[in-house]
């Protein structure tokens, strides 16, 4: 047994220079090699709780797998990660493992958790680079399920489907599969040819994957039952953006983050030459705290703009997006206004944004969430110069499905009800998780529905044809 | 893959395709729209239907070659496919018990305006069809109109076919002839639509436009169709196509039109020189 590393820090994660990399699309951390993977598996203690465990929403192994890079055996460190998860090159590089995983790591209490994310990523990244074996293609039990929605949630519950033998048919509305994995994440936190090899996994496997299929428009979820599917999992995302509802949003210049996004995600509005328009801004206020909030801010900044703000009506201390992220923002120069909330758009005389009318705030009492609301400062208003504005304060669920579905429950926010944690709706045999039940959230907790609700199915399917 | 079952020039600048799509004309209805993308690397462009046959399992697109996106699909041929086609998208137009309507469509609108007119004739409601078209060489589906409608008023804007002027004059002249209309449904460029609805507020007639603003997905996702309606912010692409005509921010849409008209611009500028390079 090689011998225990006790440094109290982890290994830090190598990255391109924060003024370099603020001006390409090239991806932000290069990732360990091989020497310090093994040296950061060795500081994990394998302790017997396995606290990370149990904080992993698809319940990696993780001692498991570490221990196998420990000893440098990285194919089995890969057959652990990949029993529990269809996308670990991509969990390794977006899960948010300071809540998760590495929040519970017992070497987190007297110094640095073990930086079990970034051991995960180098184990898939490994396995991508130095393995050509196609997965072998389950024996088929002849039972038909069908997804909808080839997002992270959705190709999780298609891969563990297949790998029990169903027969899996994905359905995709956009041109592409991968959902907020390629619309949505930006190519410097995730490049889209990861996001392609994993899923090129899923169809060697077995799993079919059909684009330009809009479930609710082109077929029901009635008429996928009548085609001789035995189950449907549900898994089509979060849905619309909201704006603020402030004057002004309709100008030229404010986009959503999920429009902003897309163009320069899904149809590549950053490479030259793209036939897709985006516009060229001098400086934008990113509206929000979120991940998507960081990817778009980082985006405009890689996109020319001198000055991008982060506009959040909270504190440092309360931005939700990944801590990463936000030092990520942060060393690449975007400019954080917290304790700031906008409060009218105004428009130039061609319709174009030419600033931002905001009020200060201040924390008051804890409100619902826990967190302390927002309150604005009496007299505090004032003009933040910019051109762009993108508004990133979350979704609400799209009406597709739910219009055209009889008997499916949903909330008053719209959102599919399921029944505890194995994802059954309303509705026998149909199943929903990740954003389309939570309302906007982590890619891993969608993977996590996407995962339990493939055992669910299984359970449905062999209880009615036992 | 899409395949181009027919190609057919209409006018100097507008085509038809007859696109085979089984699953869309399986349930497409007037008023929706498809979103197709040409090559892998093509822009998403909506369109409303013009046209479907079930059994066929195909779909009619018309449009107007107007930028860079519509030259590429443009430079397609019959029995070529494209790359993405997806629909139907969007509401279908709301049919169900009208009795008398008038239709007006203008340009390349009337590609979107005709086939509301045959199912509004098809369920037998007396439609009159108000359409209008820079001049004789712009008209299209005049014979298509004339057969799904009670009445044709044909205009163009320097008279060189039927009559001279635009279309709001003939519906207010129809009305004012005691036609009581249930409901007025007007397709066409934003500007016609704002002063086809301008008339229509005046007699009390129910209007619906079709607006066909930016978007990206068609699901709902983007919002980058975004309009104001009755003071209310709409997604074109699952609340519309469709919306109640005096009821929307005509002047906001035109604005928003126009977000990247000078990118648009160096596009068509660009595949008009890869076209020109490909034919030398």
């Amino acid at each position: 047994m090689a011998t225990r590393n006790m440094d109290p820090k982890r290994c830090p994660m190598p990255a391109q220079d924060p003024n370099v990399r603020n001006k390409n699309f090239d991806e932000v951390a290069t990732g360990y090699t091989y020497e310090m993977a093994v040296s950061e598996a060795r500081r994990c203690l394998n302790c017997p709780k396995k606290p990370c465990v149990s904080a992993c929403p698809v319940q990696i192994d993780i001692p498991a797998f570490i221990a196998c890079v420990a000893s440098e055996d990285l194919e089995g460190a890969y057959s652990v990660l990949s029993a529990s998860s269809a996308l670990p090159a991509v969990c390794g590089r977006v899960c948010p493992q300071e809540n998760q995983c590495e929040g519970k790591c017992v070497r987190g209490v007297k110094g640095e958790s073990v930086a079990i994310g970034r051991l995960e990523r180098f184990v898939a990244d490994w396995h991508r680079e130095h393995c050509d074996e196609q997965p072998t293609v389950p024996q088929q039990n002849g039972h038909r399920v069908a997804v909808i929605g080839a997002g992270p949630s959705g190709l999780t519950a298609a891969g563990d489907l297949a790998k029990l033998g169903y027969q899996v048919t994905v359905y995709e509305a956009l041109h592409l599969a991968g959902g907020v994995l390629v619309y949505g994440i930006p190519e410097f936190r995730l490049p889209k040819e990861i996001v392609r090899k994993e899923i090129d996994g899923l169809k060697a496997m077995g799993v079919e994957i059909l684009t330009n299929m809009v479930i609710g428009k082109v077929l029901t979820i009635d008429e996928l039952f009548e085609m001789g599917f035995e189950a449907v999992y549900i898994a089509s995302g979060a849905g619309l953006p909201r704006f603020m509802g402030i004057p002004g949003e309709s100008l030229k210049g404010v986009y959503s983050a999920n429009e902003y996004l897309t163009r320069i995600n899904l149809m590549k509005a950053y490479q030259p030459g793209s036939k897709t328009p985006i516009q060229k801004s001098r400086r934008v206020a990113v509206v929000g705290g979120g991940n998507v909030a960081m990817d778009a801010a980082r985006s405009a900044k890689r996109l020319g703009a001198e000055e991008v703000y982060i506009v959040y009506r909270r504190g440092m201390q309360e931005l939700p997006a990944r801590k990463e992220e936000v030092e990520h923002a942060q060393e690449e120069g975007i400019i954080f206004r917290t304790l700031t909330n906008p409060v009218e758009v105004l428009g130039d005389e061609n319709g174009f944004v030419c600033g931002m009318k905001c009020v200060e705030m201040e924390l008051g009492e804890p409100d619902a969430s826990g967190r302390r609301r927002p309150v604005v400062k009496e007299g505090s208003e004032f003009t933040l110069d910019v051109d762009t504005m993108i508004m990133s304060i979350g979704t609400s669920p799209n009406p597709l499905i739910r219009s055209t579905t009889p008997g499916l429950e949903t909330n008053r926010h719209g959102c599919i009800v399921t029944n505890g944690d194995d994802g059954l709706t309303s509705r026998e045999g149909v199943y929903a998780g990740g954003d389309a039940v939570t309302g906007a959230a982590t890619v891993i907790l969608a993977m996590g529905a996407g995962k339990q609700a493939a055992r669910a199915i299984d359970a449905y399917i062999r209880g009615k044809n036992a | 893959m899409f395949t181009i079952v027919k190609k057919e020039r209409l006018n100097p600048t507008v085509t038809k395709m007859v696109i085979e799509a089984p699953y869309v004309a399986r349930k497409a209805e007037p008023g929706q729209f498809i979103i197709f993308r040409t090559h892998e690397d093509s822009e998403r462009v909506p369109l409303t239907i013009a046209d479907t046959d079930r059994q066929a399992g195909t779909v009619t697109i018309i449009y107007q070659i107007v930028g860079g996106s519509t030259m590429e699909l443009d430079a397609m041929q019959e029995g070529e496919a494209i790359c993405d086609f997806v629909g139907p998208l969007g509401m279908a137009t709301h049919t169900e018990g009208l009795k008398k309507v008038a239709v007006v469509g203008g340009g390349v609108g009337c590609a979107i305006a005709y086939p509301v007119t045959k199912k509004l004739h098809e369920q037998g409601a007396t439609v009159h069809a108000v359409v209008g078209f820079r001049n004789k060489e712009l008209v299209i589906l005049e014979d298509e109109f004339r057969a799904a409608s009670d009445r044709l008023v044909m205009m163009t804007d320097d008279g060189s076919y039927g009559e001279k002027g635009l279309v709001t004059a003939a519906l207010e002249k129809l009305i004012q002839e005691g036609n009581a209309y249930d409901e007025v449904i007007a397709i066409g460029p934003l500007v016609m639509m704002k002063f086809v609805c301008a008339v229509t507020k005046k007699y009390g007639i129910k209007t619906v436009v079709s607006m066909n603003p930016i978007m990206i997905d068609g699901t709902g996702m983007c919002g980058g169709c975004r309009l104001t309606v009755g003071g209310e912010t709409k997604f074109a692409c699952v609340d519309g196509p469709d919306f109640d005509g005096h009821l929307v921010d005509f002047d906001e849409a035109m604005k928003r039109g126009t977000m990247y008209r000078e990118f648009e611009q160096h596009a068509r500028e660009a595949s008009c020189n890869l076209l020109k390079k490909e034919a030398n």
